[in-house]
């Protein structure tokens, strides 16, 4: 395993969040309980965009593990 | 007419009227009712009990005496709900019995409670010493009710300073193994959502004795078959155990990386998941 694929893992744990939060956010009744998840969805997606450009720096950095 | 026609007939409208006159008195308890509308209650079972049984008496005037007796307190109950000072008249005004922590022996004398009864009557509420008590009163009902003191009122969310996430609620929509469409409707949800969440609980609708939706969406199902087991939700716990590994994941490249630039990037969004999971965290429970 290399740091590129173990940061591959995070990020897709991180779209796996995002995605359970807008499914919670949808499904809930109580609007301060909505207004929560979709905040914490944004700071997820913040988190998200940094981390995209790491996997591509460092798929740029590891090109012999590219198929 | 032979006099057991005359027997029935009069029974069966006393019967209607009487229920149609408790409708309409209202619907306080029994042990709500103050004295007045105690009385005007017997009396008007008495006077059903008498035309009922007897033909001596004219059924008219049955009939009429019923009426005064359903007027009156009607009105009077009117009146109460309108004016405060009539209903202080009517229904009587609480007394204070305990204040500051101090008995008013001049009250309890007034409401005829003795020394004993006040003992008793905290005792019922669980408080065996009086110098526990902040402020009680003695309710027009006769009950008495009392604020304890802080230090030994119970402990709630607020006083620890604890953050509970709201909650509404529940509805129940499904019931001996049938689907309420009025709940399920007032979630903003239907039938195919229903049967989805069930078959990812692997159960079919017929086997579900009861089954409630609470105000995060969550579907809780109770079997007619209880040696089946349900499956517990996980979505939220496992979510929140995700947020953790990111979070430890993005700690662990931060130390691991030499790139000074990333290794900013990492902490960064390390802090920015940790205040996620702290906001998130009561929510998830």
């Amino acid at each position: 395993m290399t740091v590129g694929s173990d940061v591959k893992t995070c990020f897709a744990s991180i779209k796996s969040i995002e995605a359970t939060l807008t499914g919670l956010a949808v499904q809930t009744t109580e609007n301060e309980t909505r207004k929560l998840f979709e905040s914490v969805n944004q700071i997820i997606k913040e988190i998200k965009v940094d981390l995209d450009k790491q996997v591509i720096m460092l798929s740029n950095e590891e090109p012999q593990y590219k198929q | 007419m032979p006099e057991w026609t005359t027997i029935l007939l009069r029974s069966f409208s006393l019967v209607i009227v009487l229920f149609f006159i408790t409708k309409w008195l209202g619907k306080k308890q029994i042990s709500q009712l103050s004295i007045f509308e105690y009385i005007s209650g017997i009396v008007l079972g008495g006077i059903v009990a008498i035309h009922s049984s007897t033909t001596e008496y004219p059924f008219m005037y049955g009939l009429l005496a019923m009426l005064v007796w359903f007027i009156i307190p009607f009105i009077v109950e009117l009146i109460s709900l309108k004016s405060k000072s009539f209903r202080n008249f009517t229904q009587g005004k609480s007394t204070v019995v305990i204040q500051n922590g101090k008995i008013m022996e001049d009250n309890l004398k007034k409401e005829g409670y003795s020394s004993d009864d006040l003992l008793e009557n905290l005792r019922e509420k669980n408080i065996f010493k009086v110098a526990d008590v902040e402020f009680a009163v003695i309710e027009p009902s006769g009950s008495i009710s009392v604020l304890p003191k802080r230090e030994n009122q119970p402990l709630t969310a607020k006083d620890i300073g604890l953050k509970l996430a709201p909650t509404k609620e529940p509805e129940t929509v499904i019931m001996d193994g049938k689907v309420l469409l009025e709940p399920l409707a007032n979630l903003s949800l239907n039938t195919n959502w229903l049967e989805t969440e069930l078959e990812k609980q692997n159960v079919s609708i017929e086997n579900v004795f009861l089954g409630q939706v609470d105000s995060n969406g969550q579907l809780t199902i109770d079997l007619y078959d209880d040696k089946i087991t349900v499956p517990v939700p996980t979505q939220k716990p496992l979510l929140l155990a995700t947020m953790k590994k990111v979070q430890a994941d993005l700690e662990l490249f931060a130390l691991q990386t030499n790139n000074s630039q990333s290794k900013e990037m990492y902490q960064r969004n390390s802090k920015k998941m940790q205040t996620a999971i702290e906001r998130i965290q009561p929510f998830l429970k």
